[in-house]
């Protein structure tokens, strides 16, 4: 607990957020990194490892770890659990017959005992593509709603093509980790 | 309160001193001025006390510690309370919504301490969070005995992995009004599946088309034209395939591919359990191959009218040679992965021209 609470005031002071970007392959991660970073998203290949990324978003500064979604990367993502504060879960919504794995993977990622504090915002991505699965379809597919009842969770539809909907999601992330952390502003 | 104290000591030396009447008469009107000031002035003090307890969250130790003394035995008492309600079988279906509020009071009381730990010390905030904890534990042990169910739950999971079973599921979970949605959109998803020895044929005209996504799933021996272009394309489980597909916006995602010949243009291509098959790309970014192995790559040769618009609205219009980089993620090494080959010259295409395919058989 004593080192627990010296890491509070020193990210108090930097006003620092750790965020964990994962999901499956295809699902859309660093085009939302890079989309919402203001930068060329035309040119994007699949992520071979991670990126990272330090945003200013409103008055934080957020650590963003973009980690590559491949079926044999996937068991490197433990490396990057701890002293997360915000768990961002991407899903192609266009995917659907890969929801079950989407699900299963998700379920994994939230047993893991260094993430039972971070919140999660689950994007349901690719909102622009015709025949997408709604939001509200998505929340029903990954039973969202059976989540354990102390995890703050949203979900929010986007496009990281369009631009859409992202904001709003970080919105809410950046605001549900202020409130836990940094109360006094 | 300087100044008070010295009229005050001004006051006592007066009386002592002159007994001027003019003077006696100003040393009243002062006296009564000083009493007043000091009326107002204790008003305002009780006016401050007043207000500091309504709010004694307000960076004071004592006040937060009788508040979390509180809450704590709050919850505590309600562990207790939901205890006693499980002697009694009826009241069993309120118990989980009860200990959920419980857990949910706890998760306030962290956030109580969260709130205030900047100015709590340090033996407080550890003291606290142990109190946390402690509950915790409470509760969990609560929640083992009194709702044994979750040892059910394990057996739920692993029955879901089939993808049949879960969209099943969920329509028995859930109303049916709402499912038929989840259901009606997995199914119109639009695609050609299940087919075998036929040649597909589809074209993208309608701008609504070509905002969708495409599949292609299940195919053994057929011969696939997609002309036009679309945001996505998904492609599962072919055999002996032959696939022309025009410019696609998104990505193309690949899995289980064999023995195929795949001419595709896309921003990104992933290609997973692909073996014996050549792939003509055009493509903005490196392609990556997992799990593949005797998978040979090609510039992408294919003709309609119209394509060369097609493309250069994709981004594509181009040549990248990004074909040739492909990325191995089961080969993290400098040398060249033994799993894909570039297609020698004498074996490569020439262009394919597709202008004569056309849409006749509606099979979809």
């Amino acid at each position: 607990m004593g080192l627990l609470s010296i890491i509070r005031k020193i990210k108090k002071k930097e006003k620092e957020m750790r965020i964990l970007m994962v999901g499956l392959d295809n699902s859309g991660k660093t085009t939302i990194v890079l989309k919402i970073n203001g930068e060329d998203t035309s040119v994007i290949s699949p992520t071979l490892g991670f990126n990272i990324k330090t945003i200013k978003y409103q008055k934080y500064s957020l650590n963003i770890w973009d980690v590559g979604g491949q079926k044999t990367i996937r068991s490197y993502w433990r490396n990057y659990f701890e002293q997360t504060d915000g768990l961002v879960w991407v899903v192609d919504s266009s995917d659907v017959r890969r929801l079950d794995d989407c699900r299963l993977e998700l379920e994994n990622l939230l047993k893991e005992e260094r993430l039972a504090g971070a919140s999660l915002l689950v994007f349901a991505n690719k909102q622009d593509i015709q025949g997408a699965l709604k939001p509200e379809d998505i929340v029903k597919v990954l039973n969202l709603d059976s989540m354990d009842k102390t995890r703050h969770w949203q979900i929010a539809g986007c496009s990281a093509y369009t631009g859409e909907g992202l904001l709003e999601g970080f919105d809410w992330l950046v605001q549900d980790i202020a409130s836990r952390i940094y109360v006094l502003d | 309160m300087e100044g008070e104290d010295g009229s005050e000591s001004q006051q006592s030396r007066h009386p002592a001193g002159t007994l001027d009447p003019a003077t006696q008469k100003r040393h009243a009107a002062m006296i009564d001025r000083l009493a007043n000031l000091h009326q107002s002035r204790l008003q305002q003090s009780a006016a401050r006390s007043a207000s500091s307890a309504a709010s004694p969250a307000f960076e004071s130790v004592a006040a937060f510690l009788t508040r979390f003394d509180e809450s704590g035995r709050a919850v505590e008492a309600e562990i207790k309370r939901c205890r006693d309600l499980s002697v009694d079988p009826a009241s069993a279906p309120s118990l989980k919504p009860e200990l959920e509020k419980v857990a949910a009071s706890i998760a306030d009381l962290d956030r109580l301490v969260a709130e205030n730990s900047y100015f709590l010390p340090t033996y407080e905030v550890r003291s606290s969070l142990k109190a946390i904890s402690v509950l915790k534990e409470a509760l969990d042990a609560a929640n083992s005995e009194l709702l044994p169910r979750k040892k059910f739950s394990f057996r739920n999971k692993t029955s879901k992995k089939d993808p049949i079973c879960l969209v099943k599921e969920i329509e028995e979970e859930k109303g049916p009004s709402s499912d038929k949605r989840v259901l009606a959109a997995v199914r119109d998803s639009p695609g050609f599946r299940n087919k075998e020895g036929s040649i597909l044929i589809k074209h993208f005209r309608v701008s609504e088309e070509e905002e969708g996504d495409f599949t292609l799933s299940g195919l053994n021996c057929c011969e696939i034209y997609l002309k036009g272009r679309l945001r996505a394309l998904f492609i599962h489980r072919l055999t002996n395939c032959r696939v022309y597909a025009g410019p696609v916006l998104g990505s193309i995602l690949i899995e289980e591919v064999n023995d195929c010949l795949l001419m595709l243009a896309s921003h990104q291509i992933r290609i997973h359990h692909a073996t014996a098959t050549d792939f003509y790309l055009q493509v903005r970014s490196r392609p990556i191959i997992e799990d593949c192995s005797a998978v040979r790559f090609a510039p992408y040769r294919l003709f309609y009218e119209g394509i060369d618009t097609e493309l250069r609205d994709c981004g594509l219009g181009e040549e990248t040679r990004n074909w040739a980089n492909v990325d191995d993620f089961k080969w993290l090494r400098a040398v060249q992965s033994p799993n894909w080959s570039l297609i020698p010259d004498e074996e490569l295409l020439g262009t394919v021209n597709v202008s004569d395919v056309k849409e006749q058989c509606e099979d979809k």
